[in-house]
């Protein structure tokens, strides 16, 4: 979380496995069933290509805001010795250049954790908006 | 009394090539806009046929800021009706999308058909004398549709579909792939702090300046065709080379053709007034937009697969359009912030002039355009000044 609001993208790509998943798609595709996402980062080299369009590509196109995540969780699976399957409620506030923050998405993580050593990383990451319509774009992953 | 003649609302600039900043942002001016345009002789763009398939299902969608229902019916017609009880006006079906055997309005429990017939409706001995059944259905609209393209306007003067679009359906069928075939496979959802004549003047168009992601990934482009049509839609369509590995993205597949024997192409259909579809790669994507005010304007992306697609191709067509065109979309993700940056930039005075191809002092655009010009928007600017009836000065 701190990775991401500190728009720190390494810091964000190293929270996941070496072969990793990282999904934000919004609770109407997924009730009606629809595979589209907002974002769909399902292998190490997207989770790379998010970096670069974020720090490279997009660099000076977007009006840039801070966000706030704050993340309440919800149950904790253990489902093999060394893989968590976790269930949190988010809530993102964004802030963009002239001051005023507003809520950028709710929604729900669906994670698969892994323990390699002493390190806890993600295995995969859904992001599930509750929030179908978001103001304008998403630069940064929730 | 005498009674002066009223300002005009707008006074249009002389110079062919000049737009009044004011347009963008006068609630007056909007007003206008939803009965001239929004409720006036053109067709908007509402859903393809894929998004409902079977009988019983329906999506709601807006025409300005008028609500309707699409259904399918029981004899596989889809009808379009204005999302409003036919009794006190209440707000019908609520969800974007879903599946019933029949609508019931939870006000005083009137149902309709999935024809949009009135069933039944508690008390109906007590109506008033004159209350005939037939005449309480869901109100219609005028219903069309272009290769599976479903299209609506609540207009009787609105010149037939096939008319109104003509010289685009031909590049409609090339951005769905041949025909309306189609299997729908998701949505994303936008709003935008601008007005809707901003979305629409860059969405669609903006020259590859904006675009660095091209310009990183050293993605050539190769010709293209732009033109105008008489009723104001713009056609782009681009001859795509395939991208060389080694560019900017570790994985490429995201900006790939795969689809059997296609050349790759972007093709840009814009429908005035905003309406958009879209063929880039192996993405097809229809950009529904509705104004919800005179500064906010919703956008609403389908994506569809060929219906025909083998799984993988689904997947292949699912990645890509989860991460190539959208609201975070690869190459469209900083356009969200030059609609918002221009409708702040409204407020300034004076007007907007669109240079790039347009040469001379002419009172016309040229309808043929050079891939990368603006001027075709000019046309549509023309269309609207007369839709709205403001006279230059």
């Amino acid at each position: 979380m701190s990775a991401l609001d500190d728009h720190d993208m390494r810091g964000w790509a190293d929270c996941f496995a070496d072969e990793a998943s990282y999904v934000c798609t919004t609770r109407e595709n997924e009730e009606q069933g629809l595979a589209v996402a907002l974002m769909m980062d399902d292998t190490r080299e997207r989770i790379e290509d998010r970096i670069n369009s974020v720090t490279n590509v997009w660099a000076g196109t977007f009006e840039d805001y801070s966000t706030r995540h704050v993340v309440q969780r919800l149950s904790c699976v253990q489902r093999l010795p060394q893989v968590f399957v976790v269930k949190s409620n988010f809530i993102v506030a964004y802030t963009t250049a002239r001051g005023k923050s507003e809520m950028l998405a709710a929604g729900c993580y669906h994670d698969e954790i892994t323990i390699t050593g002493e390190r806890p990383r993600f295995q995969s990451k859904r992001a599930v908006l509750d929030s179908v319509i978001t103001p304008r774009y998403l630069v940064y992953p929730v | 009394m005498i009674v002066e003649d009223a300002a005009p609302l707008v006074r249009w600039p002389e110079r062919f090539n000049e737009v009044p900043k004011e347009v963008f942002h006068r609630e007056d001016v909007y007003q206008l806009e939803l009965e001239r345009i929004f409720r006036g002789p053109e067709w908007h763009m509402l859903a393809h046929v894929a998004e409902i398939p079977k009988r019983g299902d329906y999506k709601t969608t807006y025409i300005g800021e008028m609500p309707v229902l699409l259904v399918r019916g029981d004899d596989d017609q889809i009808r379009v009706f204005a999302n409003a009880c036919a009794h006190r006006g209440v707000q019908l079906a609520t969800c974007s999308r879903g599946h019933v055997e029949h609508f019931e309005c939870p006000y005083h429990r009137w149902t309709f058909s999935i024809r949009g017939d009135l069933m039944g409706a508690p008390g109906i001995k007590d109506f008033s004398a004159q209350f005939r059944r037939e005449d309480f259905g869901l109100r219609p609209l005028r219903t069309s549709q272009v290769h599976g393209i479903v299209f609506a306007t609540s207009s009787v003067d609105a010149v037939p579909l096939e008319e109104h679009l003509k010289d685009t359906t031909d590049y409609i069928a090339k951005a769905l792939g041949g025909d309306g075939n189609l299997q729908f496979i998701g949505h994303q959802k936008a709003t935008f702090a601008c007005n809707w004549k901003e979305y629409s003047d860059s969405d669609g168009y903006h020259g590859p300046l904006l675009h660095t992601a091209h310009r990183l990934m050293k993605w050539p482009v190769a010709k293209g065709v732009q033109f105008m049509t008489e009723r104001a839609h713009k056609v782009t369509s681009i001859d795509l080379t395939h991208v060389p590995k080694g560019g900017t993205l570790n994985d490429n597949s995201i900006i790939e053709t795969h689809e059997e024997g296609l050349m790759p192409h972007n093709t840009v259909i814009s429908i005035f007034p905003l309406y958009i579809i879209v063929r880039n790669n192996d993405t097809i994507n229809l950009r529904y937009a509705f104004p919800r005010s005179v500064h906010e304007t919703e956008v609403h992306f389908a994506y569809f697969a060929r219906a025909t697609d083998p799984p993988e191709m689904v997947t292949h067509r699912v990645r890509q359009a989860s991460n190539l065109q959208g609201p975070s979309g690869f190459v469209a993700l900083e356009d969200g912030a030059v609609f918002n940056r221009q409708h702040i930039g409204s407020y300034t005075a004076g007007t907007v002039a669109f240079q790039k191809g347009y040469a001379g002092t002419a009172m016309h655009a040229p309808v043929h355009l050079q891939k990368d010009d603006e001027a075709g928007n000019l046309i549509r600017w023309e269309h609207y000044r007369e839709a709205m009836g403001f006279a230059r000065a």
